[in-house]
This record gives structure tokens, sequence and C-alpha cells, in this order.
């Protein structure tokens, strides 16, 4: 079942779960990475992940639609032909990039389908459309930050 | 502090120098020189060397010293070439840079030193990068090969270990044994000069020039050691405690290859820009069967990338014998990092360039060999914070390539063994040392500086950071003597 036709389905707490949970796994995710990556560099890019990601939750525990009034930048499309690397405790800035990108861009296609499934709610499509715009902004500042570290093309 | 300018041997009046034409540097012929490893410059004479240090208008405050990362006293070196005293030329750029033959050659001074001449606002700046070069081959085929610099100096007593033999430790190793340290250089590969002999081709910079550089340098009576890999052979904790050093140098580099993280990037046939280039400069396998390195001779070779690496890897691919070799870049040829000298000299030499287009897949026969690469055509958009106008896909503009050899030269990162090794450097997120302008780390006596501080830059940055660090290691040692 795609997620369109599964959010047909849903009441408006299972919605906001699934998207609470969605950023909780990623908490989750990014946390574990954290606690097992060996350098300390790696370390502090997964708790700016982690950070991230826990506002995100915060956002949508309260609901808040004043937070993100700017529109997203163009997305970048950097890493969206790359292969995603398995997480493991040796992961290198660049492969933590990688991951990062595609995870804020599978999200925000997740909130792109809700705001799409509340087009006739005012509210709820205006902030499901503001969630996704935040995740398309990450996934741009992410691989911006890509580009500018690992395709110096030298 | 102001300068006194130097004593004025230029005998052509001043309206008259700035119709002198820029003094065009003799090379191969492009057909010739794709078929060998030679040098493609061949190097200034003696007559156009004075006819081009004439050229030079003795401005009452010269620009050009403040474009050289090291400061060499242009203005008094190129008086000196005026006055034919090509040897006290040489010793007046020694008096700045410990490896002028190798500057000469692969610095990319027109965005340095002639950037600033002040000849150039109007006409084509004074080549002072052909004159450094000029006046340093000249010193090695004429003079007695070390620097006669000052006398030997007093011994200190104290010991300090260079790691990487590179531009960034050589040029320490160089002004710390003139303090009269005792200088150990530790090199992992078995030849000296770290990305000058695996990174740099013989046919833009030839071994025999590095050899002399590291020659003049034993003669100083600086040790060196190859075959030393720092967090495996011994730690740097070892290097104090055991071999009872006083202070360490990192001028590690950056010698760990970046891929694209895309399909098919496993596949026999695909290399790093690092490997490809070390196979063929520092083991020879261009000279096979003399040498017995095993390389790939390409029917088609693509290169991803247009930095100088790439330059290098296809006029490497060329000259070993591919029919068609090819750049391949997500911007434009406005946007490529190379030097302008090694685009028109790989252009010259029949490489394609093929600008704008990004691979997204490495294709594959059924024995695991590359045969294609899978591309997007892109366009440009707005500006990133280089400046650079940013590559975007264009939909549905896929097409393949056939290939049978690929390079990726998009970058390299700094080796993590000593991260890994020792806790107690200070590296930033990309994995490059943290240091402060004098090079100190946060670890007791250990300096850094090159690349493996700032991630990959050029020769002569890493040779400044070198001779900065050198200071403040002389600095340190001093106080250290003291307490």
């Amino acid at each position: 079942m795609s997620l369109k036709e599964k959010i047909q389905s849903m009441n408006m707490d299972q919605i906001m779960e699934m998207c609470i949970e969605q950023e909780q796994q990623a908490i989750d995710l990014y946390s574990m990475a954290r606690d097992q990556a060996k350098d300390a560099a790696s370390r502090q890019k997964f708790q700016e992940l982690v950070d991230m990601e826990t506002a995100h939750k915060v956002s949508l525990r309260n609901f808040e639609l004043e937070r993100y009034i700017e529109l997203p930048p163009a997305d970048l499309k950097v890493t969206d032909y790359l292969m995603e690397p398995l997480l493991s405790s040796n992961l290198n800035t660049q492969e933590i990039l990688i991951i990062a990108a595609k995870r804020e861009d599978k999200t925000a296609r997740m909130y792109q389908d809700l705001a799409d499934h509340f087009a006739n709610d005012k509210d709820l499509n205006t902030f499901f459309q503001m969630m996704a715009d935040e995740e398309l902004r990450h996934k741009h500042d992410l691989e911006a930050e890509y580009e500018r570290e690992y395709l110096q093309e030298g | 502090m102001k300068r006194t300018p130097p004593q004025s041997f230029n005998t052509v009046p001043m309206k008259e120098r700035l119709t002198l034409p820029r003094q065009a540097m003799p090379e191969q012929d492009a057909t010739a020189r794709a078929g060998n490893f030679l040098e493609v410059n061949l190097g200034l004479t003696a007559e156009q060397a004075v006819l081009e240090a004439q050229r030079c208008i003795e401005c009452k405050s010269p620009t050009c010293m403040d474009g050289c990362p090291v400061n060499i006293k242009i203005p008094d070196f190129i008086q000196l070439i005026c006055k034919e005293d090509f040897l006290a030329a040489a010793e007046k750029i020694k008096e700045d840079s410990s490896l002028p033959a190798v500057c000469g050659r692969v610095c990319p001074q027109e965005v340095q030193c002639e950037q600033t001449c002040v000849v150039g606002k109007r006409f084509r700046p004074v080549a002072i990068g052909n004159l450094e070069r000029f006046v340093a081959d000249y010193a090695m085929q004429h003079g007695n090969g070390a620097s006669t610099g000052p006398e030997k100096p007093q011994p200190s007593g104290q010991k300090v270990a260079i790691v990487g033999s590179g531009p960034a430790g050589l040029a320490a190793a160089s002004d710390l044994i003139k303090e009269g340290h005792e200088v150990t250089v530790y090199e992992a590969l078995h030849e000296y000069g770290g990305v000058l002999v695996y990174g740099i081709p013989e046919f833009r910079l030839p071994k025999a020039i590095l050899r002399q550089e590291v020659a003049n340098l034993e003669a100083l009576g600086v040790k060196f050691i190859k075959n030393f890999i720092i967090g495996r052979t011994m730690t740097l904790q070892e290097l104090f405690a055991e071999e009872g050093f006083d202070s360490v140098f990192l001028g590690l580099g950056a010698g760990l290859p970046r891929f694209m993280n895309i399909a098919g990037e496993n596949l026999n046939g695909v290399y790093s820009a690092n490997e490809f280039l070390t196979r063929s400069n520092l083991m020879r396998g261009y000279d096979f069967p003399e040498w017995d390195t095993p390389l790939h001779r390409a029917k088609h070779a693509i290169i991803v990338g247009g930095g100088n690496t790439a330059m290098d890897a296809v006029r490497t691919a060329k000259r070993l014998g591919a029919e068609e070799a090819s750049i391949v870049y997500r911007r434009s040829e406005e946007e490529m990092p190379a030097r302008n000298e090694e685009i028109h000299h790989a252009k010259e030499e029949g490489v394609n360039f093929m600008n704008l287009v990004n691979p997204i897949e490495f294709i594959g026969d059924e024995e695991g060999n590359v045969i294609a690469a899978k591309c997007l055509r892109m366009e440009l958009g707005e500006p990133d914070e280089s400046g650079r106008r940013r590559p975007v896909p264009m939909p549905g503009s896929e097409f393949t390539i056939e290939a049978d050899v690929v390079v990726i030269a998009v970058g390299n990162g700094s080796n993590p063994l000593i991260a890994q090794t020792t806790p107690e450097i200070q590296v930033n997120k990309w994995g490059n040392i943290v240091a402060d302008e004098d090079g100190r780390t946060s670890m007791e006596g250990v300096f850094a500086g090159g690349d493996i501080v700032t991630g990959g830059a050029t020769v002569i940055l890493a040779m400044g950071a070198g001779r900065k660090a050198a200071a403040a290691i002389n600095e340190y040692l001093k106080e250290k003597v003291g307490s």
C-alpha cells in the first residue's frame, strides 16, 4: 500500500503519530550512529542531525505554523543518483551526508503527500507543506555541504 | 616596513619595456608529446629570460610579492636576471622558497604573483613563474646543488621529526636544518616528494628535479627515512617516547581518494585519480614492460572532474595509448578549477571535453569490466558559495558513453590514520587536523601544515604553511631549552 493510500484510512491522530514516529526513527538512527562513530568529527555531525530531527518532532507536537516561513531553495539533486551507504560505525562524513540527504528527501515526500491529502484544509495543508519545505531546505543544506566538500573536482 | 628597492640592472628604457612581448615558453610539439612522457615545457633560454626580465617596470611599490604565498623577493631576483647573474638570482629565491624548480613548474602563478603584477593591468604580466623556473634550472645545472645559504649553524641538540616528504614537509625541513636542529623526514612511500612524486606526471614535473631538491636537503644534513607509515610503523606518541624527538611536524597531505558513490564504481577499469596517477607516476606503469605495474590501455578513457588532477589523468591516459581520452565535467569550462595552461595543453594533445555532463552509473560486462558510463546533461543555475554557477541535472537527458577506463578525479580527503591512532590530535569533521595559523595542533610539541590542515590546495601554500610551522617549532624549541 502506498503512503497516499495509507493516509486515506488514517485519522488525524494517527497521521501525526506516523509523522512523529518518522522523526523519532531518524533521531534513533542518528543517535545510534553518533554513539558508534569512531571519530569526534562524525559524532559531531550526527549530533547536529539529531538536534535537527528533534526540532522537527517538537514542531509536530506543538503544531507550529509560524516556525517556517521561507520557501525552500531549489532542489540540487546532488545525492539523488548516489548509492545509499549501509549504516555502520565506520561511516565517514561523506557517507553520513548521503544518508541524511536521502532521508530528508524521503520525509519531504511524506509531508508533501500529506499536504496534498489535506488540500481542502487550509491549516493542515499549510502545516504539512511547511514541513515538506523544511525537509527540502535541510536536503538542500546537506547537498550544498556535500557539493562544497566532496565535489571539488580537483 | 618600507622595502628598499633592489639595484636596477635593466638597460631597456622604461618607455620601451611595455612594448617588449612576453616571451613564449618553448614546448614540445603537441602531436609528438601526446605519445611520450617527456616534459612538455622546455624552459626559457638565457636570452629569453633576460628579455622577459627586462619587461619588469620596477614599480616603486611592487605588488607581485603580495601575490606570492611565501613572499619571494621577485623584484630582486628579476634584476639579477637582468644582470645575467643567474646563480645570484637563484640564491635570492632560495631565501624564501626551498623548491623553486618545482614551484616554477606547478605554481598557479596566473592567480598569484602574475595576477598582482602591475604590468598585467594593461598588458600580459611579466612571466614570473617561467623566470623562477629558468634560474632554478640554471642553478641546478651550473651551481653547486645545495644552497650556499648561511654558514652551517651550531647544532642545537634538539631533534625534529617531519612526517611526510611533500612540499610542506620539505619546506619545513629546509628551514629547521638551517637552525641547527637534527631533522628526520619520514615518508610512507618508497620515493620522496609526496604528491609531487605520486600525483604530478613526469611530463609536468620530471622526477629528476625533485630528486635533486631532496639531495640538496640531504647535503644540508636532513635524514630521510622511507616506507614509514605514521600510525602503523610507529605512532606519534612513540616518535616522542622511543625516538626522542622534541617536536614533530605533520605534513601528511590529502592522499585519500574520494569517490562519487554511484553504482558501478567497483567495476574493473574504474580508478581513483590517485591510484591511476600513482600507478603511472610512482610505479612507472607508463614504462611497460621495463616496469611491470599493470595499467589499462584504454580505447576510450573518461576522466571525471575538471581540476589539475583530472587534466594530469586525462593526458596520462592519452600518452598510455588511449584512442580517445575525454574529460567529463559537470560544469562548463569557465568554472573549471584547472589551470588554463593545463586545459590548453590537453586540448592541443587531442583530449575531448564533455562539459555539463555528469555520470550517474557505470555499466559493466558479465566479467565485471567497465564498458560504459550512463550520464546526465546538466545546465547551469544560480552561483554557489564559490561563485561558480551551480550545475543542475536536465530531466530526461540521460545518455550513455562507451568507456573501458574511468578515472574519478573529484578531490581527495585526509588520511584517517592520525585521527584513529592519536586521540590527542583534534581533527575537524572532514578529518583535517585543526591547527592555528602557526601550525600548532592540540598536542604539545606537534605542529601541522599543508593539505592535511587545509584540505587539497596548492604546492606553494603547503610550502608556506611548512615554513610558518618551522618558525613556530623553532620558537617552541627555544622556549623548551629556556624553561
